[in-house]
């Protein structure tokens, strides 16, 4: 078992709306990633994933407040840190981001290497002027960026680009968890299927040491991450292997993931567009029980009165649901 | 639509505006109906400060009540004005050497007692001119009998021996109940140079503001709402050249058009409505820009297209399919152009190119006339700042119901 | 010079611009009171022919003005002459000013409106691009009162501001002087006196102009910079862990960016509700010489001024566009797109 990058224990977050209402997104959340190791979190709009993706940074500012829970990364517990601590010594260089919108993430104004300077000062580097350049020029050139980006403006670059220059900037620092939030959602195929051979190839390189990738695509996932957690109105209803996750999946709200998309892979699976009927509970009161139950094909009135906890189904494969790991391949299998 | 005007309404700042304006067009309309007369009657023979004046010989004959109050101390801080105050205490510190402090100033009537206490004429004045020393005498007579409160006796004169004959005596402690007056008249905000009751003139200026405002908006709108919507349905050639001259005329001033314009038409015929008219005609460009816009984004869904499909004419695509989508915009388009336009009239004025007329009032129009007669020099406040605060609410509240607007009808703007 | 080169194309479009709108602008300038009915001489002989005017010099103008344009010649002749004249600073001679020469009143008026305004507006547009930021990051007492407070007071006309200092700092306080852009017993020098003397008369001009730009420029300010605070842009930077106070700097500059457009747009309202403004003061600027040829229907003076008045708004958009070439990178970006 390799180094542990990334431990998140019983993590709670929660919005506070203009209305002083609170909004649980995060509620109860634990992972572990190891060294060398890539993570999926994969689950509908508004279920919390990317609101995950923001709380494990460790750095919040209004609407987001923390509420409970431990982040550990690489040995470091940042959770106990002051803001100002976690800028400084988290941000940029032990955790990195890669937002959804890589189109607008850079500032339009601002070229390139200044920006890249900024972030460097923003750690009190060591490095000069030039120092910092041969290292943007040499972190560009192994993602097939031009020297010349550098001294351009976001607004002089096309979209691929940008997204190139994004998950240049992220990786700068060599961060030991890199999260990408939807990184790739905006691009086409092609460009999709550069931009993960991208972040593997940085993870082969060394200038990453693990990875989360968020999507709301759950089978895109099975080509980029080793492990995928299937995340439900703030909590993680399925986690398990890539491979185990979207061909053999436990969770009833998993299984409706798989159905509500084509599967690429033909022939591995019927195709059965099947939209999970009903939208997730409004997040301002959860449900008291399984919190998948309204929109549940299998459920039961007991489903709605007990608060469901994790099941192990053996070999880091983990579940929330009433029924046994038996029970629901019946099920399934009956269909 | 319900649904949109129930959101405007609850958009504090278009509501803010909403309740300015109509209060400034209740009392456009309102108040000639309460008050009803010639606004541009000459009733006073200059121009006299806000209050309610009473006929002085009305007063002589209206019923008598007794009063007993102490009203010297009142009278005396209105009988006493400042300067004599500090002249004696300028005379008392420096020909009696008092110190300053000991010199009750703040009470009048004590003050008095001082006085005439300590002044004497026959005191060593060095450096005081014989003017001076005979103001200072003529102030020591006046502070002498200052505090006797003696009857005044009317008298009239006898037609037949032209003798004073006594037929009323008046003595400090009576008094006259205002309501029993006959000729009394109020005048909120006093009189103007020529002796207008001012709040009427004003109210009524706002009422012909607004509506040279509205025929400007109007104008101005129609030909914007024209040009924007041939410009941007059509495109081509004709948004070329309607763009183009679009752009001219937004970094030619109007302001500039609207002064050539207005000195050359000749003075007889340049009425209220004649300059709304001009100004109509030189501000469109704004609401071209902004329905031209408007027009290209809905130009190509499907709902005209759709329309296109069907066969329907041009002006029932533009009737059915585009004007409802625009119509915010011309709406806030009007509103902004109410707005500027009131300001332009107020500016042509000023420089004397405005309505050349003396029997309506514009908000322009009679600050003009205010600043012709020298009020801010003379301190007559009363015949300018209302008409200025008057502008200031009216642009004010329309600039606020189109932010409010444009905040309902642009929701990236909330914050 | 490289720097330059990829804007070229952008400057020389814009100054090619210019260049016509300011050909139309002549035309409109020499067009509009002729297409007005009568013969403009007319015109301006039956109204400037009053009591208190000396006829002679009236009538000295007048011949100078048909003999200058040939009023008697086809219109698009009356053009050209009008042009030429116009180009070699030749307007005539005023009649209100009799025997002074129009381009002399001009150009010492236009020198003190320039000198007035473009002072005034630049710290107004700055002041209120500063309060509009503050209003948008710190909220509280600047975003619920100041802000407010301004935004009623940028709705006084120009002229009414002016008029409510005058009285509150010229004839209550007594601080300032009435009216004029010097004490009225001094003669224009060096002298450090007359210098004191400007600047005690340059005052209330000023901070009625600034203090009703700022609303205007404040709000606009305030909403960009919103829009830019919620930019993605703006958290990305935050989780890169680049501070506060760098991320504040690059949203108040690009939220600035848009105000400098603004500001063009609003320019040519802006300097003509101030050239009337100067009038309440009697400051010599261009909007007091125009108010005298006005009413002493001083025709030849009117023209000139509105000309100039045009010119120099044409100028400054001119210029504004051009700074904004400058500093914002997305016109680079478009002119290397095209």
């Amino acid at each position: 078992m390799g180094k542990i990058m990334l431990d998140v224990k019983d993590l709670k977050t929660k919005y506070v709306t203009r209305f002083h209402e609170s909004v649980y997104a995060v509620d109860g959340v634990s992972l572990q990633i190891e060294e060398g190791k890539s993570l999926g979190i994969a689950g509908e709009s508004g279920c919390g994933k990317s609101t995950l993706a923001l709380s494990l940074m460790g750095y919040y500012f209004a609407p987001l407040h923390y509420m409970s829970g431990s982040i550990t990364v690489d040995g470091m517990n940042i959770s106990d840190m002051t803001p100002d601590q976690v800028r400084k010594n988290v941000l940029g260089n032990e955790i990195a981001y890669i937002p959804q919108a890589a189109m607008n993430a850079l500032n339009p104004t601002q070229k390139i290497i200044r920006f890249i300077e900024d972030v460097l000062h923003a750690h009190d580097t060591k490095l000069n002027k030039k120092e910092i350049y041969d290292l943007a020029r040499e972190r560009f050139e192994i993602l097939g960026l031009p020297a010349s980006v550098l001294d351009r403006h976001a607004v002089e670059l096309s979209g691929g680009m940008k997204q190139r220059t994004v998950i240049a900037i992220s990786t700068i620092l060599s961060p030991k968890v890199l999260i990408a939030d939807e990184p790739s959602s905006a691009l086409d195929v092609t460009s999709q299927k550069m931009v993960i051979k991208m972040m593997r190839e940085l993870m082969e390189k060394g200038f990453i040491r693990s990875m989360i990738f968020i999507t709301h695509e759950l089978p895109l996932l099975y080509n980029v991450t080793d492990d995928i957690m299937v995340m439900y109105a703030g909590q993680i209803v399925e986690k398990g292997s890539a491979k185990e996750m979207v061909f053999d999946s436990l969770h009833p709200y998993t299984n409706g993931l798989m159905g509500s998309i084509i599967v690429p892979e033909s022939g591995t699976r019927d195709v059965k567009l099947t939209a999970i009927p009903g939208t997730p509970p409004n997040l301002k009161r959860p449900p008291a029980g399984c919190r998948f139950a309204e929109r549940c094909r299998y459920a039961t009135a007991e489903c709605k009165g007990m608060a469901i906890e994790m099941k192990d189904a053996g070999a880091g494969r983990t579940y929330r649901c009433r029924m046994s790991e038996a029970e629901l391949r019946e099920v399934y299998a009956r269909e | 639509m319900k649904n949109q005007l129930k959101q405007v309404f609850h958009s504090p700042r278009f509501v803010i505006g909403f309740v300015i304006f109509v209060f400034m067009l209740g009392m456009a309309v309102l108040y000639p109906l309460l008050v009803p007369g010639d606004p541009l009657e000459m009733v006073a023979s200059s121009s006299y400060p806000p209050g309610t004046y009473i006929s002085l010989a009305d007063t002589l004959e209206s019923k008598q009540y007794g009063l007993d109050l102490d009203i010297t101390a009142t009278r005396l801080n209105k009988l006493i004005s400042q300067e004599d105050k500090d002249a004696m205490v300028l005379w008392l510190t420096k020909y009696r050497g008092i110190a300053e402090e000991d010199i009750p100033v703040e009470d009048s009537v004590e003050m008095v007692h001082f006085w005439n206490e300590h002044y004497d004429p026959e005191v060593e004045q060095k450096g005081l001119t014989n003017a001076k020393r005979q103001y200072y005498r003529r102030l020591a007579s006046r502070m002498a009998t200052i505090l006797e409160t003696k009857d005044i006796i009317i008298a009239t004169k006898n037609p037949e021996t032209g003798a004073l004959e006594e037929s009323n005596t008046i003595s400090f402690n009576t008094y006259t109940n205002v309501k029993d007056i006959a000729s009394r008249r109020n005048f909120v905000l006093g009189t103007d140079n020529f002796g207008r009751d001012v709040l009427k003139e004003l109210t009524h200026a706002v009422g012909t503001s607004l509506k040279m405002g509205l025929l400007a908006g109007v104008i101005a709108t129609l030909i914007g709402l024209t040009l924007g919507l041939l410009s941007g349905y059509l495109g081509g050639l004709v948004d070329d050249i309607i763009m183009f001259v679009t752009n001219l005329f937004t970094v030619i001033p109007s302001f500039v058009l609207i002064i050539l314009i207005s000195f050359s038409v000749s003075q007889s015929a340049r009425g209220v409505m004649l300059v709304g008219v001009i100004i109509g005609l030189t501000s469109w460009t704004w609401t071209t820009r902004s329905v031209r816009s408007q027009v290209i984004s809905l130009r190509n869904r499907d709902h005209v297209n759709l329309s296109k499909l069907s066969g329907h004419s041009l002006p029932r695509i533009i009737v059915q399919d585009i004007l409802p989508y625009i119509a915010s915009y011309v709406v806030m388009a009007l509103i902004l152009q109410i707005s500027s336009a009131i300001l332009a009239e107020a500016q042509l004025s000023m420089l004397g190119l405005g309505p050349s007329t003396t029997k309506v009032a514009t908000l322009g129009l009679m600050m003009n006339w205010a600043m012709t007669a020298q009020a801010p020099l003379a301190g007559r406040w009363w015949a300018f700042l209302p008409i200025i605060l008057s502008i200031a609410l009216i642009t004010f509240s329309l600039n606020l119901m189109n932010t409010g607007l444009d905040q309902v009808f642009n929701p990236q703007l909330r914050d | 010079m490289t720097l330059l080169k990829g804007y070229k194309k952008y400057y020389l479009q814009k100054i090619g611009w210019y260049l016509i709108t300011l050909v139309v602008a002549v035309f409109l300038n020499f067009m509009l009171p002729r297409l007005m009915p009568g013969n403009p001489v007319d015109a301006i002989a039956q109204g400037s022919i009053s009591p208190g005017m000396d006829a002679t010099a009236v009538k000295k103008v007048l011949d100078d003005y048909s003999a200058r344009f040939g009023l008697d010649q086809p219109l698009y002749v009356q053009f050209f002459t009008f042009v030429k004249n116009a180009l070699r600073g030749d307007f005539g001679i005023s009649f209100s000013n009799y025997p002074r020469e129009i381009s002399d009143i001009i150009a010492s008026s236009m020198g003190w409106t320039i000198c007035l305004q473009l002072p005034a507006i630049l710290v107004g547009w700055i002041l209120g691009n500063l309060l509009g930021a503050v209003a948008a990051y710190m909220k509280g007492v600047f975003d619920k009162a100041i802000l407010p407070a301004f935004l009623f007071i940028g709705n006084i006309p120009a002229f009414g501001m002016a008029t409510v200092l005058l009285l509150i700092f010229a004839i209550y306080l007594k601080v300032a002087p009435v009216g004029g852009g010097y004490g009225y017993e001094l003669i224009p020098n060096m002298s450090w006196e007359f210098f004191q003397s400007l600047f005690v008369h340059y005052q209330l001009p000023f901070w009625s102009i600034v203090l009703i730009t700022i609303g205007g420029q404040a709000i606009g300010m305030r909403s960009m910079s919103i829009y830019e605070l919620n930019a993605d842009y703006v958290k990305y930077s935050r989780f890169l862990g680049i501070k506060d106070r760098k991320i504040v700097g690059y949203v108040f500059r690009n939220a600035m960016l848009p105000q400098v457009t603004g500001l063009a747009l609003s320019l040519g309202t802006m300097i003509g509700g101030n050239i009337v403004a100067e009038t309440i003061f009697n400051y010599p600027g261009i909007g007091s010489t125009m108010l005298s040829a006005i009413s002493n229907r001083d025709y030849p003076l009117i023209s000139a001024s509105t000309l100039m008045i045009t010119i120099m708004v044409l100028i400054a958009n001119l210029a504004v566009e051009i700074i904004y070439g400058l500093i914002d990178p997305r016109i680079k970006a478009a002119q290397q797109d095209s």
